[in-house]
């Protein structure tokens, strides 16, 4: 996968605006699903990940080839969540939709006149209560934990992704599971 | 609580599978010995699995198209000229 997209934004600095389309179908869906678990909310997650997407192609030059592409979309993504986290107004929160429902019952397939089992009900609003705990990590400790348990990165690449000391991201894993096991418990 | 701190960094060692293995030995014979601390472990435990266990959501149709259409024009082209 690498050597492809190595091949492809090298057509991109050439001029090839068609290979970057390349480049989001084989990110988008990594890159939509960060944006996602750290916003809560679909709509922004869109926002976002397109926004990613553009500054990857306005900077591909400074991007360094010998590097894997992913850990600098990916860092580009995270870093423009934070932003948007620390930018929010504390009434946010009042007219956001219910984190976690859009998504899942968009993708989830079944025929609108179908009545849901009972367990895939309770499934989704599971779901919703797991992706709104999420939401109420800081912004910091959110990250590592979208990156480690939902995007299942090492610790190595969350450290690169965020260039973060190593230690930094161990401590703020610790502090995300012990924030998340407070809430999630009694689940 | 009068368990030692050192009990809770050895479990978030341990789930980074990086624990060593008297930290490792250490770590079971306390939490056979102390059920708070194995409650605890289990919640972590738990907590990983539920955060695991959301589904992989996909970016909506037409998000490449998007995104290419957004694109600067020629911008590439310019510098590469130069």
């Amino acid at each position: 996968m690498e050597a492809l997209v190595k091949k492809r934004i090298k057509q991109v600095l050439k001029g090839d605006q068609n290979a970057f389309g390349e480049i989001i179908e084989l990110y988008k869906d990594r890159v939509f699903q960060i944006c996602y678990r750290m916003l809560g909310n679909r709509h922004e997650a869109e926002d976002m990940a397109q926004e990613a997407f553009i500054r990857a192609y306005v900077n591909i030059s400074r991007f360094n080839i010998e590097l894997k592409f992913s850990t600098w979309l990916y860092r580009i993504a995270t870093n423009l969540c934070i932003d948007r986290i620390r930018k929010k107004k504390p009434d946010y929160y009042l007219d956001a939709e219910v984190p976690g429902t859009e998504g899942l019952n968009m993708y989830s397939q079944i025929p609108a006149n179908t009545k849901l089992p009972e367990e895939d009900v309770e499934s989704l609003e599971l779901q919703a209560m797991i992706q709104q705990e999420i939401s109420k990590l800081p912004e910091k400790y959110r990250a590592v934990i979208v990156l480690k348990y939902i995007e299942e990165l090492s610790l190595n690449e969350i450290s690169e992704i965020l260039e973060l000391p190593l230690g930094t991201v161990k401590t703020r894993i610790h502090r995300g599971r012990e924030a998340l096991r407070k809430q999630l418990r009694y689940v | 609580m009068t368990c030692p701190t050192r009990i809770i960094e050895y479990m978030h060692e341990y789930l980074d599978e990086e624990i060593e293995v008297n930290h490792r030995e250490e770590l079971k014979k306390h939490l056979q010995e102390c059920e708070e601390c194995a409650i605890h472990f289990h919640q972590l435990k738990k907590t990983i699995a539920l955060v695991q266990s959301t589904s992989h959501i996909q970016a909506p149709a037409s998000f490449t198209e998007n995104v290419m259409a957004m694109l600067p024009k020629e911008q590439k082209r310019v510098t590469f000229r130069r």
